[in-house]
């Protein structure tokens, strides 16, 4: 399991979509997790520290695990990259072609042409 | 396995395990290219809600999703998170439009 930091982590992230096309599956899991046991959580407690929490990002291609952590405060630009990087990659899904999804607004823009 | 048909049950339900128990609660996403499929699953290790697609629209509702899970998790889980678009507003704010004090 190795863990890195958040450029590392999304650069080999975006390595493992490109490796799975033809074949393979990538997971990801997010997990709140403070890093830390949990007596040392309870210390801080009761001893009146807040405790940071932590954002737990693990990905998988079934061969290679990756790893990082991701604190509040980084977490906007993390959420962003890794929009980026999903949008890029999951263009194996289908396009909703039914008329009854009207809230697509594309489709309806095209539906508003199509209809005299 | 729970499948939920309902996408905004599936988010309402995970939002709920998640407020219920935080250190335990975690999301997984798996994709497969070459089938073209999407599965989310979201567990406390006591309860599993699952969802599965092949529809690209779903992946656009997935990122959204994705954003409520990150703020929950690195905020906590009493974060406000208002469908992620209230709360990229009240980020967006301070000082810039609304205030109508143009001097």
């Amino acid at each position: 399991m190795v863990l890195l930091q958040l450029d590392p982590f999304l650069n080999e992230l975006t390595s493992m979509f490109e490796q799975s096309t033809e074949k393979g599956t990538v997971w990801v899991t997010l997990k709140r997790s403070s890093l830390k046991s949990k007596v040392q959580r309870n210390k801080m407690a009761t001893a009146g520290e807040p405790v940071e929490y932590r954002c737990l990002i693990r990905a998988t291609n079934g061969k290679k695990t990756i790893s990082t952590s991701v604190g509040a405060k980084d977490h906007q630009r993390f959420q962003a990259s890794y929009t980026t990087i999903l949008k890029a990659h999951m263009t194996a899904l289908k396009k909703r072609e039914r008329k009854d999804k009207k809230k697509a607004a594309g489709a309806d823009k095209k539906e508003g042409s199509k209809k005299p | 396995m729970v499948y939920i048909t309902s996408w905004d049950e599936f988010v309402e339900r995970s939002a709920q395990l998640f407020r219920a128990d935080p250190d335990s609660t975690r999301y997984v996403m798996k994709y497969r290219h070459c089938d073209g499929k999407l599965v989310l699953k979201v567990t406390d290790d006591k309860e599993c809600l699952k969802f599965k697609t092949d529809q690209a629209q779903d992946a656009k509702k997935m990122e959204k999703l994705n954003n409520i899970f990150f703020t929950l998790m690195s905020r906590g889980p009493d974060a406000d998170v208002s469908e992620v678009t209230g709360k990229e507003q009240t980020e967006a704010q301070p000082g810039k439009k609304g205030r109508g004090r143009k001097q």
